[in-house]
């Protein structure tokens, strides 16, 4: 079996340690001896139904983003993987990535960026950074990862939040909720990298993925976790 | 008058933490004597002939005491923040320790060149008040967002702060580093450019050997550090030393007895320390060691994430621990640190077998089992905060001075 992760921007929005998510995603497919393939979407590549089989998409600098805001609507990209996501297949969003899949980013100045509107959640600049460790329950148990952002997420009234933050401020610092779920596309704003720390869920966007591209259940090999989760529990230790 | 008070606050609280052995008085003094004069480092500063002021992500420390060692040997007297405590207070500290109050009045500063090495943000708020004769910018990448914030906010800041400087300040700049080449549309003063020498040929862990090109002169450069961004540094001190009219020939020579600053890359009777803290300060040591390593050597890693390491570890995913890989045998690696298992699960993913693995957080016990039958050498690779709780580990076991006696 392959699956092909498609890297959303990879050149533009990697800043913050993210690319951790494609190495554990990598590592933990050929573990179970399924090949992987990364194939980067940028401002220069086109992207059609069936280019990759996941997708991550990080988070970039304010400038990045704005080009970024602007190629997903203009290139046509959002529509593509709007489409893909209602098929099923699996997408992982950190911060920016998961702030330009919303509704809209409305900045301090200036005109709203608008979103794809995947998933149903808009965000505004706030004045403070929210800043530190965070632990989040989910339906993958605990989470643990590190945010850094000053943009409020707010999700609408029939989104899925991704978990409810145990430690930490979450999408906006105010209700409590992390992150947004719609179908198997997961936005939020856990850094740290997220998917080495918390390998129920990077297990999940692979078993989704592969479901998905060859139509069948799937159960995928139990791998040691022993390594992952003295991580995972001794940050939930320290800060949780 | 406020000033004589701040000096004299300073020196005070200097002896006294000294006597008490709570440090080597390099921030403390500093810290309250600016709340006593604000303009304390702008006013102490001006008593000096000459300041030169260094700022970049990385080689900050390493570049300020090379050119440091340039100038002694050019029969110069330095005055310099020298245990990188590079934020206002610590240059605050040095001017208040090496001034003289003489029957209640202030002499004039006995030094013919400050160097003061400044961190990314620092820069901004104090390189305007030292009026520096040259500004050297190394580098800059990804360091601690939670601190410093992403680089494009950084070269932005630096760009307004250089419009600040008088247009007799040279600034001096890597003209290899795409994210400084903003900074020239920045600056109405002379700019001076350095880069990879040529003819560069590496010697393992014992150096490099190049050719430093300036005005149309070659001089042969034996550099006794590893790594090609050891090369980097000394070209920006040679090219600075230059540009203050520092006798070259002499300058180089000197290089044979140079020490780099404690941490950054050290020798010990076992092995050797070289400081990581960024993705890109750590992936040229990974790269500089990684083919020197031999089969009975070890590893020892020490993560942590107190405020001056960075509290986010996240940057260890965009450092290359896949090029410490060695093939053909099992090396043993002991990860340690506050985060020692974040650093443990980065290895397993950069390719390493988790049983070769040792997590151990307490850096004393990971050291004495990393020496345990140690046949070979011992890399030791520590965040800041780590190297600083492991030079006192090696103190107090005798192995190695307190940091603030080094030469300055």
């Amino acid at each position: 079996m392959k699956l092909i992760i498609g890297y959303l921007y990879g050149d533009l929005m990697n800043i913050y340690g993210d690319t951790g998510n494609i190495i554990a995603l990598q590592k933990r497919a050929e573990w179970r001896g399924i090949d992987i393939e990364i194939k980067y979407i940028s401002i220069k590549n086109k992207l059609k139904k069936g280019d990759a089989d996941i997708f991550f998409f990080g988070g970039g600098q304010d400038q990045a983003q704005s080009i970024v805001a602007i190629d997903l609507v203009k290139s046509d990209k959002g529509k593509v993987i709007s489409q893909e996501i209602e098929r099923g297949v699996p997408l992982l969003s950190i911060c920016g990535g998961y702030q330009l899949l919303g509704d809209y980013y409305k900045p301090h100045e200036g005109p709203k960026l608008e979103g794809i509107g995947l998933f149903p959640a808009y965000t505004i600049a706030g004045d403070i950074r929210m800043i530190g460790n965070i632990v989040v329950e989910s339906m993958f148990g605990k989470l643990v990862g590190f945010e850094n952002h000053s943009g409020k997420t707010y999700l609408n009234k029939n989104a899925i939040p991704l978990g409810m933050v145990i430690k930490g401020f979450g999408n906006n610092g105010e209700d409590k909720l992390e992150g947004c779920i719609y179908k198997n596309a997961i936005g939020c704003y856990m850094h740290g990298s997220l998917l080495p720390k918390n390998p129920k869920l990077a297990d999940w966007l692979l078993k989704k993925a592969l479901e998905v591209k060859y139509k069948k259940k799937i159960e995928l090999k139990l791998l040691d976790d022993t390594l992952e989760l003295q991580a995972q529990s001794s940050t939930v230790k320290r800060f949780g | 008058m406020r000033l004589i008070f701040a000096i004299l606050l300073g020196k005070l609280i200097a002896y006294f933490t000294r006597i008490l052995k709570i440090g080597g008085g390099s921030a403390a003094p500093g810290l309250f004597a600016l709340k006593i004069d604000p303009d304390l480092v702008k006013k102490l500063s001006s008593k000096i002939s000459q300041n030169i002021v260094i700022t970049g992500t990385n080689g900050k420390t390493t570049t300020a005491k090379m050119l440091a060692h340039f100038a002694k040997a050019s029969g110069l007297k330095v005055i310099r923040n020298h245990t990188g405590s590079n934020l206002e207070r610590g240059i605050a500290s040095t001017l208040i320790l090496r001034s003289h109050l003489t029957s209640g009045k202030l002499e004039k500063l006995d030094y013919d060149l400050g160097i003061w090495e400044l961190d990314e943000a620092a820069f901004n708020s104090i390189a305007p008040k030292l009026k520096p004769k040259a500004v050297v910018i190394l580098n800059l990448s990804r360091d601690q967002l939670d601190r410093y914030g992403e680089t494009d906010k950084i070269v932005n800041d630096w760009c307004q702060t250089l419009k600040k400087l008088s247009p007799d300040t040279n600034l001096l700049i890597n003209k290899d580093d795409k994210n400084l080449a903003k900074l020239k549309f920045c600056f109405g003063g002379k700019m001076l450019k350095f880069g990879l020498p040529a003819n560069i040929k590496l010697n393992g862990l014992n150096g490099s050997i190049f050719q430093f090109t300036v005005h149309s002169s070659q001089f042969t450069v034996n550099l006794p550090l590893p790594g090609v961004y050891h090369i980097y540094d000394t070209v920006a001190a040679l090219t600075t030393a230059n540009a203050l009219r520092m006798p070259i020939n002499s300058c180089i020579e000197s290089l044979k007895t140079f020490n780099p600053a404690f941490g950054r890359v050290e020798k010990l009777p076992f092995g050797y320390i070289f400081l990581i803290k960024n993705p890109a300060g750590a992936t040229q040591v990974f790269e500089t060691i990684a083919p020197n390593i031999k089969p009975l050597d070890r590893l020892l890693l020490a993560l942590n994430n107190n405020l001056a390491d960075g509290t986010d570890v996240s940057w260890i995913w965009d450092a290359g621990f896949e090029r410490l890989q060695v093939t053909g045998y099992r090396l043993q690696v002991i990860a340690s640190g506050t985060r020692a298992h974040d650093l443990a699960l980065r290895l397993k993913y950069a390719g390493f077998d988790p049983k070769q693995i040792i997590i151990e957080p307490d850096l004393k016990k990971a050291l004495e089992q990393a020496r345990e039958g140690l046949k070979g050498r011992l890399f030791i690779l520590p965040t800041y905060t780590a190297m600083l709780e492991l030079q006192s580990i090696l103190t107090k076991s005798g192995i190695k001075k307190h940091y603030w006696k080094e030469d300055a």
